[in-house]
């Protein structure tokens, strides 16, 4: 819970929840479990959410583009907490799509393929 | 009609009933078909000039002309020209995809969020793809054939004849005064037809194993008898051309309409 909370004010916390928001026209129901879920995978990675966006991030003499690299990097090391969380295979799925969720809202498109 | 019986039904029409007009109600039925054809981005490239050919001044009929498509223009009552606008992606920067993520069409689900769409989307990707002319009119005219397609088999759905012909484009851009970055495509002759509905018979086509391959190239899709047996009942296959009262056909139209054979 303290994780969540010290998170909870970074830009791109602020992006996501607004993101989601507006995609569902309402404040997000379970908002706190998906940041505690955001919250674990920092930790997983020793990186706090604004960095993790950062490094999906690269700044080209065109402007702001998605780094493939960082993408890919975070991609598999969503897959790979996923697979080390306790619980059956619907509980980690729907960690790592919280986590998922925070990069897509933050313009990082993502798709993760069929987990269920 | 039934769809299959549509996409059975639709050859190139070449003879019209030339004074025959089309009614207003079909002409909007055609361009709405045209409106909801699949388009990348949502962009909606496709333009269209609808000319009902006894309005247009003579002298424009006149210019519109091409050898191949003189003697169509003067039988078919009415006329669609259709452009592709490439101007619309930088006129609308991504707007038109944004609403897609409004009404749930593009979701997270997929990777996609409004926030891709405004930082991303448009300045990394539509914008720079307008750079690339040649590419850029390939993909938008791709999707404007969709749409242009759209609108041929609808004027068969309404019981109309119809035919695309490739105008001159700097003829067209001159007569119809339309943006600089509007591409003449196709115009679309419509009208009923003078000819019957075999209109000959389905044109020929290669086989159909020598144009689709299933897994890699070289590996032809097999087609199974059964399922050509199923379109035929349909109506989507027909008989194909010639049929053998073809040539008496063209024979009675070149009679009435006074043409050469």
């Amino acid at each position: 819970m303290a994780q969540a909370q010290r998170i909870r004010d970074q830009a791109t916390v602020q992006t996501w929840f607004r993101g989601l928001r507006e995609q569902w026209g309402e404040d997000p129901a379970d908002w706190d479990d998906r940041l505690e879920a955001l919250a674990r995978f920092c930790a997983f990675v020793s990186k706090d959410p604004d960095a993790v966006i950062e490094e999906c991030v690269r700044e080209s003499d065109s402007g702001k583009r998605i780094s493939v690299k960082g993408r890919r990097f975070y991609n598999d090391k969503i897959a790979e907490w996923q697979a080390s969380l306790a619980g059956d295979r619907a509980a980690q799925v729907r960690e790592g799509n919280a986590v998922r969720s925070f990069l897509i809202h933050n313009g990082i498109f993502l798709q993760s393929g069929l987990q269920a | 009609m039934e769809f299959k019986q549509v996409v059975g039904r639709r050859r190139s029409i070449r003879f019209f009933e030339p004074d025959k007009q089309v009614e207003r109600e079909k002409i909007q039925t055609i361009l709405e078909a045209a409106r909801l054809a699949s388009c990348a981005v949502n962009a909606q490239w496709l333009r269209a000039i609808v000319v009902e050919r006894d309005k247009l001044p003579e002298e424009k009929l006149n210019q519109l002309k091409t050898p191949v498509a003189a003697l169509t223009l003067d039988l078919a009552p009415l006329h669609i020209y259709f452009f592709c606008d490439l101007g619309v992606v930088n006129r609308i920067k991504g707007e038109r995809l944004r609403e897609l993520v409004d009404v749930g069409a593009l979701a997270p689900t997929h990777g996609w969020s409004h926030k891709f769409v405004d930082d991303f989307v448009y300045p990394q990707i539509l914008a720079p793809m307008t750079q690339n002319r040649e590419g850029y009119l390939a993909a938008a005219m791709a999707d404007c054939g969709g749409a242009a397609h759209m609108a041929l088999l609808t004027a068969f759905e309404e019981g109309l004849g119809a035919c695309l012909n490739t105008p001159n484009p700097g003829l067209v851009k001159r007569v119809f005064n339309v943006p600089d970055d509007w591409v003449p495509l196709w115009v679309l002759l419509v009208g009923y037809p003078a000819e019957s509905w075999e209109a000959g018979g389905q044109r020929p086509r290669p086989p159909f194993e020598e144009l689709y391959f299933e897994g890699e190239y070289g590996t032809p899709f097999k087609r199974d008898p059964g399922v050509v047996e199923k379109l035929t009942q349909a109506g989507m296959i027909q008989a194909p051309a010639p049929l053998p009262d073809r040539q008496e056909e063209i024979r009675k139209l070149a009679e009435r309409f006074g043409l050469p054979l």
